[in-house]
């Protein structure tokens, strides 16, 4: 039984290169581009020239649950597969609304972060003749699964990780796809809060804006209170005033209300509304294609 | 709604309780308001009354503070995908005329029995309604409770749905295909009640459940976009009249506007059937609350003869009801989402070994 959780003092090469998203994993004729360390014992080839069949792990963070690993790599000892951790961190996807240098950044950050998190499971893998090569993409799951799907060749079916739910990833891979059942998962490495900091911040900013802007909307209002309430009641078109006030007020002081009770955590918990029964017409279902692999 | 005196009106002093006062009232009745879509105002004017405001400042400042907490509201329960405009906006047509009818009504009373008699018949109105309405809705979340939770639709309202009546009218997020008819007696009687009792929910919400058979959040939700037509139509009126206090109506919107957004989204916390139950139990407890008023008019039209004490001892105790009929109210939407939030918190990741085809 191969457990990595328990892994102790793996010795793990310099730096290695691996492939850039969009590149594809090999040279024409070469053998199978790995990252495993010099001197493993074992092949990571079957028959002479022939490709080893994969299994691709996916996790949208720079390491993976242990348990999900563990899995994986039992299911490649035993099949005889090798595996290809694809680490996706769509929020970073370039072009997207996050200041760009920092973007980028950020981007190094995570692949440095993914390569590490691989390297101190990757001896034990290659021990027991599992080869790992891995990929870091920053674009949606399903879209970086079948880039890779179709760049890196005998990829036979797909396991995810803790946190990837069921709309990003069916309904446009040609690969069965699966998940990890009753266990509390445990990242190997410690959680990259980063990011969320920056959003975080970014929010308490937001809510001090409005609260200054109602703050002061209302200082105007009170501390001029006589004029206030001699233009504002005295009737006919002056009504505009009040409630134009009013609709200002809401606007500044609902949107302080709104960022802090954000900020607070009490946020909306996104839910499937339920519906009172009534009969419904059944969905059509999509049914799933069968696949025919050929062993060439 | 009374006729506007022609007098001078006086507007209060504020000081420290005031403001804390309705600050702190406003929160509640937002919260209140934010989940059952409903019913936060109605403390409201009695309670700035008690301050010495003038009845109708009171209203006129109660009104223009509904309407833009109604706004906010159903725009943030807009965004949970609760609010079907198209239905609140139907509703608010037959109501708008409803308000107009139920205007009248009371001018007809006032006129003929006076300011007691006016007084009776608010509170009468009250105390049927809210006894009935309430009654039937609380037993009916206590059902749904009981079995297990999942709302179904009336048997009723299926009945009506099936009869084919043009012009027919689909809802999609109530996911309603009813004849447009059915919708008029419902959005009249919430706009009746609005312009009797100043709240026009409480018959809004449930005819929406049990008429025409959306669920209670999307009832609840809906009833927002009445409110805010209504209320904004109403503050127009009495802002020309030059009765809007501003800083009465901004101190309450303080608070509000925090409870509101609070009360949205506790609807996504809980489950449906919660919002009947604190609609069902506020309800019956301001019927009581109205019911103990009740003599105190009846005194005054000479029909019945207490004690002044005793009068007085009841409107505090009624006026004392209604408060806490909005703080249980509050406490149970806190409670049950903070028991909510817990129980997520709590529940250790659990993934379904399943297995997706592209």
């Amino acid at each position: 039984m191969l457990t990595l959780s328990k892994e102790a003092g793996a010795m793990s090469d310099s730096k290695k290169t691996f492939p850039e998203p969009g590149q594809p994993a090999r040279a024409a004729g070469a053998k199978p581009f790995t990252l495993v360390a010099a001197g493993t014992p074992k092949e990571t080839e079957g028959k002479a020239g022939e490709v080893k069949r994969k299994i691709l792990v996916v996790a949208k963070h720079h390491a993976f649950t242990s348990g999900v690993l563990d899995y994986a790599a039992n299911l490649a000892a035993r099949l005889n597969y090798d595996l290809l951790a694809l680490n996706v961190k769509p929020e970073l996807e370039p072009g997207g609304k996050v200041f760009s240098p920092f973007n980028r950044h950020l981007r190094e950050k995570f692949r440095r972060q993914s390569q590490a998190s691989l390297e101190q499971v990757r001896p034990v893998l290659a021990s027991h003749g599992i080869g790992c090569e891995q990929v870091v993409k920053f674009e949606g799951v399903a879209k970086a699964v079948m880039d890779l799907s179709h760049l890196i060749k005998r990829v036979d079916f797909v396991i995810t990780d803790q946190g990837i739910t069921d709309e990003e990833i069916t309904g446009e891979i040609p690969l069965p796809v699966f998940s990890i059942a009753g266990y509390q998962g445990e990242k190997v490495m410690a959680k990259w809060t980063e990011v969320q900091d920056w959003s975080r911040m970014r929010a308490i900013g937001k809510t001090v804006a409005y609260g200054l802007g109602a703050a002061a909307l209302y200082a105007a209002v009170f501390l001029n209170g006589d004029t206030v309430m001699r233009y504002f009641t005295r009737g006919g078109w002056y009504a505009a005033l009040p409630i134009a006030t009013v609709f200002i007020v809401s606007f500044v002081h609902g949107a302080f209300a709104h960022h802090l009770w954000s900020v607070l955590g009490i946020e909306a918990v996104k839910k499937v509304q339920p519906r009172p029964e009534v009969a419904k017409r059944p969905v059509a279902r999509r049914r799933p294609r069968p696949q025919l692999r050929l062993d060439t | 709604m009374h006729d506007v005196a022609a007098e001078a009106v006086k507007f209060i002093d504020l000081n420290l309780t005031t403001i804390g006062f309705l600050f702190i009232v406003g929160f509640i009745g937002g919260l209140v308001s934010g989940f059952i879509g409903s019913g936060g105002a109605f403390v409201l004017t009695p309670g700035m009354m008690s301050l010495g405001v003038p009845g109708a400042v009171a209203v006129a400042s109660n009104m223009c503070h509904k309407f833009p907490k109604a706004l906010v509201g159903a725009y943030k329960r807009f965004k949970y995908g609760q609010v079907d405009i198209k239905l609140g906006l139907v509703m608010a047509a037959s109501a708008g005329v409803g308000v107009q009818v139920g205007i009248k009504i009371q001018e007809w009373i006032l006129a003929r029995w006076g300011e007691a008699g006016s007084n009776l018949y608010v509170s009468l109105s009250f105390v049927v309604v809210l006894v009935v309405v309430g009654g039937y809705v609380f037993w009916d979340a206590w059902r749904t409770q009981k079995s297990g939770g999942a709302e179904v639709v009336t048997s009723l309202a299926r009945r009506l749905q099936k009869i084919h009546l043009p012009p027919m009218m689909y809802f999609k997020t109530a996911d309603v295909r009813i004849s447009m008819w059915f919708t008029l007696p419902i959005g009249f009687a919430t706009g009746m009640l609005a312009a009797t009792i100043a709240v026009g929910g409480f018959i809004g919400v449930p005819g929406m459940i049990y008429v025409l058979g959306a669920s209670s959040l999307v009832s609840s939700a809906t009833e927002l976009v009445i409110a805010f037509v209504m209320g904004f139509g109403g503050t127009v009126k009495w802002a020309m009249h030059g009765m809007v206090d501003i800083r009465l109506t901004l101190i309450i919107l303080a608070g509000s506007l925090l409870g509101v957004q609070l009360g949205a989204i506790g609807t996504t916390y809980v489950k449906e059937h919660m919002i009947k139950i604190v609609m069902g139990t506020i309800m019956l407890i301001v019927a009581v609350s109205r019911g103990l008023a009740v003599p105190k008019y009846l005194k005054q039209l000479g029909v019945i003869a207490p004690s002044d004490t005793a009068i007085s001892v009841l409107s505090m105790v009624s006026f004392a009801t209604m408060c806490i009929a909005l703080g249980i109210g509050a406490v149970i939407i806190l409670g049950s989402m903070w028991r909510a939030k817990r129980a997520e918190a709590a529940k250790a990741p659990e993934y379904a070994l399943k297995e997706s085809y592209g």
